[in-house]
């Protein structure tokens, strides 16, 4: 379970994420919506440990992601990755599954990995020389290297063709079935609508809404929803 | 293997393999391999002192151009990985910041010994070609490059924290060029005033020494180099590189990516 308390976040002056509270259950797949700038981003960073939270708390287990031990049940695929060019995508991929001690992969899995995201054909050819649908899926492949209880993705389907699209949002599914704990920040509210069980939306900083997709919805398709309950607020 | 350990190796691996690829290194290799030739021509010039030239002149390359590899990829070790946030990747993974800096600097340092490695054999062939014989003398002289490029490499990680790369290269190549000035600078200033001494005296003892360093001339006129002075400058590269490591994690530690 991932528990936030009264998380807050500055920058200087900004308050990049505002007191925000929020419990998110073991094995769902919950959805991050906001506007640009609401605080997506910087919240899931804390959440992952990569930042440190100006005051409150973030305990994934009961435990500090800012603790090494607790990242090694963590996945996290960032928003616009960019990589060590230099490397090729197997490289990079066993590189980033090596720095898991309990998890570690054997040579063949990384390469069924790289299968499975669908760039096993250019895992020998430089990242540099790679699309931004090909980064996009060695960035969500990395993300789930350790086989992560808790995954975090942030825009994981930005850059995707609808193939690319569709095949990452069954490797989610799979995973949700298996019990991964998935959080996912989106733009695309058709694809949250469709894999999420519950959302939290986030404006200025501040936790608008946490529940069911149904109970936010009211009947209304997701997208429209969310529109106006921003523009009101706007 | 201790898990912190084979965490630091990961990533020296991972940098080693990042530096070593990078084309402009190559096309600086390609340029000390042309001076190192170069450099045969100039000793047959130089009317029976061949040979002094070559080791002479073969071993001030050596240098210039591992500082130049130092600096280059120093600079930008860091302030790249967080400008870039591929540091995204790897601090969301089970790996503390001063594991990253520590790998981040072997690797590096193992970039920096292979380029030395190449160079050297191609300055000992060349010594061998103009029957110098095995110039086992040089290696130790490369040793010492090799300890002053290790603190470089401390150096450039620590500026790297909190500065752009085209500064941390400017503050890199100031402290390189008053660190083999510090001696002659003591004894410039024993007759001016009281603050002026006082802060070449403040210099000398926060800068390093990199003087300590340079045995090429002792190397090139054959003097002997004892141990105990070996010892003491592995041992002074050793505290000025782990306390630079120690200021770079901790400022490393206190800033947002």
């Amino acid at each position: 379970m991932i528990e936030i308390r009264d998380l807050k976040k500055t920058f200087g002056t900004h308050m990049a994420v505002d007191g925000i509270s929020l419990s998110i259950k073991k094995g769902s797949v919950f959805g991050i919506l906001g506007p640009n700038g609401a605080g997506k981003t910087t919240m899931m960073k804390v959440i992952v440990g990569l930042d440190r939270p100006t005051s409150g708390s973030v305990r994934i287990d009961g435990r500090d992601p800012a603790v090494r031990q607790t990242r090694e049940s963590i996945g996290f695929m960032p928003e616009s990755p960019s990589f060590y060019d230099h490397l090729t995508g197997l490289e990079f991929l066993t590189f980033c599954g090596s720095l898991f001690h309990t998890q570690a992969m054997k040579h063949h899995e990384y390469l069924d990995l790289l299968k499975r995201v669908g760039i096993f054909e250019a895992k020998d050819a430089p990242i540099c020389t790679y699309s931004k649908g090909m980064r996009q899926r060695l960035a969500f492949a990395q993300a789930i290297v350790n086989d992560p209880a808790y995954l975090f993705l942030d825009e994981p389907l930005d850059g995707l063709d609808p193939i690319g699209r569709r095949e990452l949002k069954s490797i989610i599914t799979a995973l949700q079935k298996k019990g991964t704990t998935i959080v996912f920040n989106s733009h695309i509210l058709f694809d949250t609508e469709e894999l999420c069980d519950e959302i939290g939306i986030l404006h200025h900083g501040s936790l608008l809404y946490s529940g069911p997709i149904e109970a936010f919805t009211k009947g209304q398709p997701l997208e429209e929803r969310f529109v106006s309950v921003i523009q009101h607020l706007s | 293997m201790p898990a912190s350990l084979h965490t630091i190796l990961v990533v020296a691996k991972n940098t080693f393999r990042e530096t070593i690829r990078n084309k402009v290194l190559y096309a600086i290799l390609a340029f000390a391999a042309v001076y190192m030739l170069f450099t045969l021509f100039l000793g047959s010039i130089s009317l029976g002192e061949d040979l002094h030239v070559i080791r002479s002149l073969g071993l001030a390359g050596m240098y210039i151009f591992g500082l130049i590899i130092t600096i280059f990829l120093g600079s930008s070790l860091l302030y790249k990985e967080l400008e870039r946030r591929t540091l995204y990747f790897v601090l969301s993974k089970p790996i503390s910041r001063a594991h990253l800096v520590l790998g981040k600097f072997l690797g590096l340092l193992s970039s920096v010994a292979v380029c030395l490695a190449g160079m050297t054999v191609l300055y000992l062939l060349m010594v061998a070609f103009k029957g110098g014989g095995f110039d086992s003398s040089a290696i130790l002289a490369v040793f010492y490059q090799l300890l002053e490029m290790s603190l470089l490499i401390a150096l450039t990680i620590f500026f790297s924290t909190f500065s752009m790369p085209l500064l941390s290269t400017l503050y890199a190549v100031l402290v390189v060029y008053i660190g083999h000035s510090l001696d002659l600078l003591m004894q410039a200033v024993q007759g001016a005033s009281a603050p002026v001494r006082f802060f070449v005296q403040l210099l000398h003892y926060v800068l390093p020494n990199l003087a300590k360093f340079d045995i090429r001339s002792a190397i090139i006129y054959d003097a002997s180099v004892p141990l105990s002075q070996a010892l003491l400058v592995v041992a002074y590269a050793a505290m000025y590189v782990g306390l630079l490591l120690c200021v770079a994690v901790f400022l490393f530690e206190k800033r947002e990516i």
